[in-house]
């Protein structure tokens, strides 16, 4: 039984929204390689939704390309989403290391990432009255990942379903204080560097020659 | 480390007169003409309208303006001139030639029957020390004093002052400021011999009934509206309604006034914030007029939140949410009012087009979103600030020119609220305003007054005004394919103008040439449009190569099958599945 490649099991994983984690989990076969793949697929799709997408929808403001916020979005969110998570989850007992989040979570973003991207594709073949076929897409796979998220959660941790929900709640909590603080120290990091350079600056006016 | 200064320093030199050169897109104008792109950033552009002189009192020849506050051309192509310092209207032809002024205006008989004063203040002046002389004299109302004056003809040196209540005309005690009237005392008794009379205090506003032909004044400081034919013959007063709907502890200074088709009067009043105070023709307080809507803002709808919660009594001492009233106005030939608010803290209701029901009808064009005036600055600048608009008038194609007091700009919109052209600036130039306080336009020309500058300075439009109005005009006409070359013509001087890439996609699109059409929607950034002309693309697109479509489907069904066929029967192996399989997985 489920005899299958590395390469195999994501699409079992992701067409057995129920099943695939527990199987994926039970014959170690998730990929640290494949996942890092998807999350740099997650940022191209970010990318992609606000650059490629068809005119006729939507254009972001392209007099500047600042890569930051999509780097935001898609890779540092995403590595909160697994630090805070697996440090909520351990202190539940949850079973799952910190690979194994890393790995179900990138998995589960398949399907959101493949809708948005089928969706930026169409959008440049539909016209605005069509959007909905687009949108539909893009619900159905934002969904999708949704439960694939619930379901590769508990998987990774055996928890139950009620516990899984809860730990998923205080997990975007956790998030919320580890990117508040990342930002505090970000900006104490900003002072001192300034502390430094006026230190510098002001020494060197008073050594001139 | 000399030398590097050195080359720094050429380096920003070049920098500077490179930038130099390439900012004086017009070295006619005293200002760097700017417009939108579809982001609300200023972009260079050219000048529509340049700055071709000014003329000022002495020009003009009537002696020096002095803090005039409105212009008004009427149908008969005269300029009225509120020169408010002066206390009077001064009228000139459109070469500035004056014409007249008018000073003093002059009651109708049918306005004032009588003029009494009181027995007891008779016998009291005949008891004076010095009792008053019998002869001619000028009784006049002193506002300031609340007291009527007996002054001598001649010398006009006050003979006697007697209390208001004692001076009764018509019946009725009130007056206003100025107002004069001949009499004659002949030791027993004051009888009138000449016609009351009136000045003007302080007046703000003038506009000409091109219906009847009528002059309505603002007379501010006197509180009270005159309405008269050109000679100065008061025909009626708008003075403060007594209705109880008016706040009777409100102020009555009416700033500006104008006049509809019917004859109803709309008057702003800047105390009030329920909008214009409308008289019907006869006098009779009609109501209020189109009041702007409060801004949407979180301590409004905190105190929503409050209201819903507190009881009858705590309601009526909590602070009542009031928009800020509107500061001036004009009216199009078909009886729609255009306001502006003179604001720099709210951006509701800036500008509005006003059916006769007070309904803004801007909001079914789908302007309400849009930005009159100034962009707000996307970044953070200690010089920008907000526009405040403070008057509005209609061209003669429907154009609006909005008069911006705060940088002293004129911004010209077409009737779609297109924006057209940027003017002026602020400055002692020709061209730019310490106070612009009014404008007017007539043809080709705009007139814009300065109130500190006490001038009235004169723009005409460019050659590029000209095409851009005319391609702008068939435009809003619906004259798409006229419009093509017009709007070509533009990009030949401003290739930044972004209007002139939609009508050149108009055109095409209305001749059917999808293709071309969505290149220039795309360079205008205008999503909707695009979104018609590539419909339009695809559709033809697909009835040309509906074969080919076919072809491409079947042969694609096809090849899915024989590629399932052999996966199934092991013959294509991905290398990456050879690898793993080896490895036993």
């Amino acid at each position: 039984m489920l005899d299958l490649t590395r390469g195999q099991f994501v699409k079992h994983v992701v067409t057995h929204p129920f099943e695939g984690f527990e199987d994926l989990r039970w014959k170690k076969a998730g990929s640290m390689r494949i996942a890092i793949f998807i999350v740099f697929m997650l940022f191209f799709q970010q990318v992609a939704y606000s650059r490629l997408y068809g005119f006729q929808y939507y254009s972001d403001y392209d007099k500047v390309f600042n890569i930051v916020p999509y780097i935001f979005k898609s890779f540092i969110i995403f590595g909160t989403w697994v630090v805070a998570n697996w440090a909520m989850c351990t202190l539940f007992d949850g079973e799952g290391t910190m690979k194994n989040i890393f790995i179900n979570s990138a998995y589960a973003l398949i399907p959101y990432i493949a809708g948005y991207l089928i969706g930026t594709v169409m959008s440049h073949f539909l016209i605005k009255d069509e959007y909905v076929f687009i949108q539909s897409i893009e619900i159905i796979g934002t969904c999708w990942t949704f439960v694939l998220l619930i379901s590769g959660i508990k998987a990774v941790h055996q928890f139950s379903f009620g516990k899984t929900i809860a730990l998923m709640l205080l997990t975007i909590v956790a998030m919320i204080a580890i990117l508040f603080l990342l930002v505090l120290l970000l900006t104490l990091f900003q002072q001192v560097i300034i502390f430094i350079l006026s230190i510098y600056t002001e020494l060197s006016y008073r050594f001139r020659v | 480390m000399s030398g590097l200064k050195k080359l720094t320093s050429l380096i920003s030199a070049a920098a500077i007169s490179i930038s130099v050169l390439a900012v004086n897109t017009s070295a006619l104008e005293t200002y760097d003409p700017y417009s939108y792109d579809r982001w609300g950033d200023p972009v260079a552009s050219q000048a529509g309208y340049t700055a071709e002189k000014y003329v000022d009192g002495n020009t003009i020849g009537c002696g020096a303006l002095n803090e005039p506050a409105d212009l008004f051309i009427s149908h008969d192509n005269l300029m009225y001139i509120a020169d408010k310092g002066n206390n009077r209207i001064v009228i000139t032809d459109l070469d500035f030639n004056f014409k007249r002024e008018m000073k003093e205006f002059t009651y109708s008989d049918s306005m004032v029957t009588e003029v009494t004063v009181d027995a007891d203040a008779l016998s009291y002046m005949a008891e004076e020390e010095e009792p008053l002389a019998a002869g001619d004299y000028v009784l006049t109302y002193d506002k300031s004093t609340s007291k009527y004056n007996i002054l001598t003809t001649a010398g006009a040196d006050t003979k006697f002052d007697v209390e208001a209540k004692y001076v009764k005309i018509n019946g009725t005690i009130a007056a206003a400021g100025g107002d004069r009237i001949a009499v004659t005392y002949d030791g027993a008794a004051l009888t009138v011999t000449g016609k009351l009379t009136a000045t003007l205090a302080k007046p703000t506003g003038v506009y000409v009934d091109q219906y009847t032909g009528y002059v309505y004044i603002c007379d501010t400081e006197n509180d009270r509206v005159i309405k008269c034919d050109t000679e100065g013959n008061i025909d009626r007063l708008f003075g403060k309604p007594t209705d109880a709907l008016y706040d009777q502890a409100l102020t009555y200074n009416p700033s500006k006034v104008l006049v509809d088709k019917a004859g109803n009067v709309y008057v702003v009043v800047k105390s009030q914030t329920k909008g214009a105070v409308m008289f019907n023709s006869q006098g009779d307080f009609l109501g209020f007029y189109g009041a702007n809507r409060v801004e949407q803002t979180a301590e409004v709808l905190a105190n929503a939140f409050w209201d819903l919660i507190s009881t009858e009594k705590q309601r009526e001492r909590s602070a009542k949410q009031t928009p800020v009233g509107f500061s001036n106005f004009d009216i199009d030939d078909d009886g729609f009012i255009f306001t502006v608010t003179d604001s720099q803290e709210v951006n509701t209701d800036l500008v509005k087009k006003l059916n006769p029901r007070g309904d803004n009808i801007l909001d079914s064009l789908g302007a309400t979103d849009m930005t009159f005036g100034d962009m707000p600055p996307t970044y953070y600048s200690i010089y920008s600030k907000n526009s405040s608009l403070n008057d509005i008038d209609l061209g003669p194609n429907g154009e609006l020119n909005i008069l911006d007091f705060q940088h002293g700009r004129i911004f010209q919109y077409d009737k779609e609220c297109w924006l057209l052209f940027i003017v002026g600036g602020k400055g002692n130039q020709l061209g730019l305003f310490e106070s612009a306080v009014a404008i007017e336009s007539y043809d080709n020309h705009l007139y814009v007054l300065d109130s500190i500058k006490d001038n009235i300075t004169i723009f005409t439009r460019t050659v590029f005004g000209e095409i851009v109005t005319n391609a702008a005009n068939l435009y809003n006409d619906g004259l798409y394919e006229e419009s093509l070359e017009p709007w070509q013509n533009v990009l030949k001087y401003d290739g930044n103008y972004r209007r002139a890439y939609i009508g050149i996609g108009n055109a095409l699109y209305n001749k059917y040439e999808y293709e071309e059409a969505m290149e220039y929607f795309e360079i205008s950034i205008s999503r909707d449009r695009y979104n018609r002309a590539f419909e339009g693309y695809r559709d033809i697109w697909l009835k040309e190569n509906y074969m080919k479509c076919i072809v491409v489907i079947v042969i694609l069904v096809i090849l899915s099958f024989v590629y399932k066929h052999f996966r199934k029967n092991g013959k294509i192996v991905y290398p990456w599945e050879r690898k793993r399989r080896k490895r036993g997985v």
